[in-house]
């Protein structure tokens, strides 16, 4: 992509009536307004007065930015537009594009609006639109920054050594016994030598004593390899488990250590990955190829070395095969590969159908759908008898054939040495001995063929992890954070925010509460609830204005203070595995028994613990009791409640239970609202009946503020219309009293 | 036997559920007079006389539709919604060919603007790197380049020869019959499939 000053350079050249310093943006297109099926090669300019629209060098449209209301941008499938609406009302095309430039456009478009508002453009954008990479533009990883081609590689190692270096004992040990191992097997063939010269097909009788010793001499070599082979093993295991570990926890705590807002840019399973997949890639790469590696390299070259003191050109017979063999492998390998991938996938493919059918297994019995499904799986698995078949067939045939070709060298070998022999000018243990270094010398060949794969593999996992190492804490504390002791005073000021630069969830948003007070927050499924919620915990920080709770700025707070005294209950309840006990007590790990159990019984909790067999010992989350939503909720809201917390935030905390459960908890939360200010979001408007005020959200902005009464008073106005629809609904359907949506 | 009788009852079934949900055929209602797509300034728009909540026909204007396809890869011109700017749905098109051929290429071309998707004529190169694939394509629209990440979910399959390739960026691409591919570009795809 090119850079906003590239793209305001090229704008000037085409349009001689602008000056550089009047433009405050230009952005390319490359589809025409209409659905004519070619490239087009545009640029759109905004001035300071105009919007002039030139397509492949002409000026094809232009607009008074005066008359500019807003700025959308719009996107279709596969492509994008962006599109203006004018002081009347009117509709205007702007530009179309491809989808890459999608981020871009609605970036601008929000920054574009800013300034129509504010008459300042922001143009600190280029960083946040641009995925690819500056030298190479090639795209970063998802969620990344670094490019892992234009990455300084050495770099890494070097930060990888700087991890491993308390451990260098263990390193030098080790590739000392690499040293020593490939000695012992350079040894080997040479007392075969003698044994077969010197004593088999000995000219006169040799002595038994001296044979004896010989063997002990193999004996000995094998024994002696065998055993430090293991210790080195055993070496390099521990190194590379305690520098693994100590990356793990470095990812692992800086992970912890970022906000929401980063975190949330990847998946779990991205995540987990990262702290598990990455650093094991990179654990056997320093256990078992990097001392290979070492050891095949040694090997190798010093048997060449051998065999060219021995005998020049009998090493270059032998050495000579070495490229074809490894372009050879390099095929093959790429061959398999292909094919090896294609069973992978279709194997996968028919346990994914396993997997569907299995957790869908109430589905399928319920729609009586066995025999479909089973056609199915017997489809899947047909699929991938057929690959694997042909793949075996293959095989059976290449292998062999392969094999063949790669020990032709060894037949001229025969020759050339079975010829010396018969001239007298080379014995019979010589030739033993060479055909023992010629066998070694072939296994690090193939070895090293597959080598270089295996290191872009462990450069993209360390890149993968430093990435994560290196990444900047947005959320942080500031050096001198205080720690407060909340009375629950929460002023919002004006604050604006989204999760990513293109939509702002909240728009200036203020709302002053009092300490003590319980808000209920109302609104449709994503008008940004939950977001306000989110930015009072700060688990983002906001974009615009701020949040000050009882006077403090809470970007002036430490986090550690701020969340321990809020307390949180979720909608989606998340329960650790461990006991009903565990959870409740996660929070605040000092409690006693009994002030959990008065929070469970608060929670309206303790009624259905006390029913299980093992109480409160009894064990949930993965692979413990199963706990119904309602029932988790009531965990959580007791967890919540033995925090003891200033403030109290409940997003649609009860909304699982049924009305009379629900009911009991709101008074009892009631009761225990004083000194506490208390946010609540629901849907169901009459778990908001304790309200003190009623904080009615619509499209990112506060619609509507006051009592239930008061509210209810404005029969044109958002929530009487909530209202309105929840009777009409509990009207209908008497039995159904939830109203089950989503925040 | 069997087979006439469960397409009974789910013609039964199908009539049961039209007389609880009401779907407004705009194409039916458009052949009916009741309703006309136009032109205004950049975009479509719409008149038309049809049943508000209360059953009762009104007759209102929308400066501004969208559309948007039920089913974009098996049925891309059957079952079109129609919806006004705060995507609310004003009802379907069930078939564009009910449509005069006037209106029809108008509703036509505001699809074909909506859903970009070259199509693939050949493949020329597919290069893997650090989870990502580089694709370097000739499509109808001229030679293509484009990234692909998760490149095995990426690759949607329609029919056995019919794919569609999503870039990172969210870009559609159309292989209509890989069978129709030379043999260089069947192989380079070959893989993924």
């Amino acid at each position: 992509m090119q850079s906003r000053e590239e793209l305001i350079k090229r704008f000037v050249e085409l349009d001689k009536t602008v000056q550089h310093d009047d433009v405050i943006v230009a952005l390319p297109f490359d589809l025409p307004p209409d659905s004519e099926k070619q490239l087009v090669d545009g640029l759109v300019g905004f001035t300071k007065e105009k919007i002039k629209v030139y397509r492949d060098g002409t000026l094809a449209a232009e607009y008074s930015m005066a008359d500019v209301k807003e700025i959308k941008c719009v996107p279709g499938i596969g492509c994008t537009t962006l599109e203006i609406l004018t002081g009347d009302e009117q509709e205007i095309l702007l530009c179309r594009s491809n989808m890459s430039l999608n981020l871009l456009y609605a970036t601008l478009a929000k920054r574009l609006n800013r300034y129509l508002e504010s008459g300042v453009f922001d143009s600190s954008y280029e960083e946040e639109v641009d995925i690819y990479c500056p030298k190479c533009h090639r795209p970063y990883s998802p969620g990344s920054n670094v490019c892992p081609h234009c990455a300084d590689k050495k770099q890494y190692l070097k930060r990888v050594w700087e991890i491993a270096k308390p451990y260098k004992g263990y390193i030098i040990v080790s590739v000392v016994m690499y040293f020593v191992i490939s000695a012992l097997n350079l040894l080997g063939p040479y007392f075969n030598r003698i044994l077969v010269d010197d004593y088999i097909k000995a000219d006169q009788m040799p002595k038994f004593a001296g044979f004896l010793s010989v063997i002990g001499c193999i004996f000995g070599v094998s024994v002696l390899s065998r055993i430090l082979t293991i210790l080195r093993s055993l070496t390099m295991v521990e190194a590379s488990n305690r520098v693994i570990v100590k990356l793990r926890s470095m990812v692992f705590n800086k992970i912890e250590m970022l906000s929401l807002k980063r975190v949330s840019k990847r998946t779990a399973g991205e995540l987990i990955n990262r702290i598990t997949g990455d650093t094991e890639t990179l654990q056997n790469f320093i256990t078992y190829q990097l001392g290979d590696i070492v050891q095949q390299l040694l090997v190798f070259v010093s048997i060449s070395v051998l065999l060219f003191i021995y005998d020049w050109r009998l090493a270059l017979m032998i050495l000579l095969p070495v490229p074809f063999i490894m372009v050879a492998y390099r095929l093959f390998w790429r061959f398999i590969h292909k094919r090896f991938h294609k069973q992978w996938t279709l194997s996968a493919k028919s346990n994914s159908v396993l997997h569907d059918i299995f957790s869908g297994i109430r589905v399928v019995k319920a729609f009586g759908m066995e025999k479909a499904e089973m056609e199915r799986y017997d489809k899947a698995t047909a699929d991938e008898r057929d690959i694997s078949i042909a793949n075996e067939r293959t095989f059976a045939l290449i292998f062999p054939v392969i094999g063949f070709f790669m020990g032709v060298g060894e037949f001229f070998l025969l020759y050339y040495v079975g010829s010396k022999i018969l001239g007298g000018t080379m014995t019979l243990g010589e030739m033993q001995q060479f055909s023992s270094y010629v066998s070694i010398i072939y296994g690090p060949l193939s070895w090293m063929a597959n080598f270089p794969r295996r290191l872009v593999r462990v450069m993209t996992s360390i890149i993968k992890i430093f990435d994560i190492i290196d990444e900047k804490v947005d959320v942080a504390d500031k050096e001198n954070a205080i720690d407060l002791k909340i009375e629950g005073h929460i002023s919002i000021e004006d604050i604006s925010f989204g999760y990513d630069e293109s939509k702002d969830v909240l728009r200036h948003v203020s709302l002053e509460i009092k300490p003590g007070e319980f808000i209920g927050i109302v609104g449709k499924s994503g008008v940004g609830k939950s977001t306000l919620i989110n930015l009072v915990m700060r688990l983002y920080d906001v974009d615009d204005g701020c949040i000050k709770i009882d006077g403090h700025d809470i970007r002036d707070i430490s986090q550690e203070s701020l969340r321990s005294q809020i307390g949180v209950v979720l909608q989606e309840t998340f329960l650790f595995s461990g006991t009903i006990y565990e959870n409740i007590v996660y929070a605040k790990p000092d409690a006693t028994r009994e002030e959990v159990i008065t929070a469970a019984k608060l929670a309206g909790a303790h009624q259905f613990i006390m029913k299980l067999p093992d109480a409160y010992n009894t064990k949930v989350g993965e692979r413990g009791y199963t706990l119904s939503g309602g029932e988790r909720q009531r965990v959580a809201i007791a967890r919540a409640l033995l925090h003891d917390p200033k403030i109290l935030i409940l997003d649609e905390a009860t909304s699982a239970l049924d009305t009379e459960t629900e009911k009991q908890i709101q008074d009892a939360l009631q009761r225990l609202a004083k000194n506490r200010t208390t946010l609540a979001i629901a849907h169901r408007l009459s778990t908001l009946r304790n309200a003190t005020r009623l904080v009615v959200l619509d499209k990112g902005t506060v619609a509507e503020v006051g009592t239930h009464d008061e509210l209810m008073k404005n029969k044109n106005g958002i929530y009487y219309g909530l209202v309105m629809a929840q009777r009409q609904m509990s009207r209908m359907a008497p039995g159904v009293t939830k109203v089950s949506e989503s925040a | 036997m069997a087979d006439t009788r469960k397409s009974e009852a789910n013609t039964e079934s199908a009539t049961a559920l039209r007389d609880v949900v009401k779907i407004v055929r705009l194409d039916e209602e458009a052949a009916a007079g009741n309703a006309v797509f136009y032109k205004n300034s950049d975009f479509l728009a719409l008149r038309a006389k049809i049943e508000n909540e209360n059953g009762e026909r009104e007759e209102k204007t929308w400066d501004r539709v969208f559309l948007h396809r039920a089913f974009p890869f098996d049925d891309p011109y059957r079952y079109i919604s129609v919806l006004d700017k705060d995507q609310n749905e004003i009802g379907i098109i069930g078939d564009l060919r009910n449509i005069e051929p006037e209106i029809r290429k108008l509703l036509e071309e505001e699809l074909e603007r909506k859903y970009y998707t070259p199509e693939i004529k050949a493949i020329k190169q597919v290069k893997e790197r650090y989870g990502f694939s580089y694709w370097k394509v000739e499509t109808d629209i001229g030679p293509l380049q484009f990234t692909v990440q998760d490149t095995y979910r990426s690759i949607l399959r329609v029919t056995p020869t019919r794919i569609f390739i999503v870039d990172m960026n969210g870009n559609r691409y159309e292989v209509p019959d890989l069978e129709a591919l030379d043999r260089k570009s069947y192989r380079l795809i070959e893989l993924y499939l």
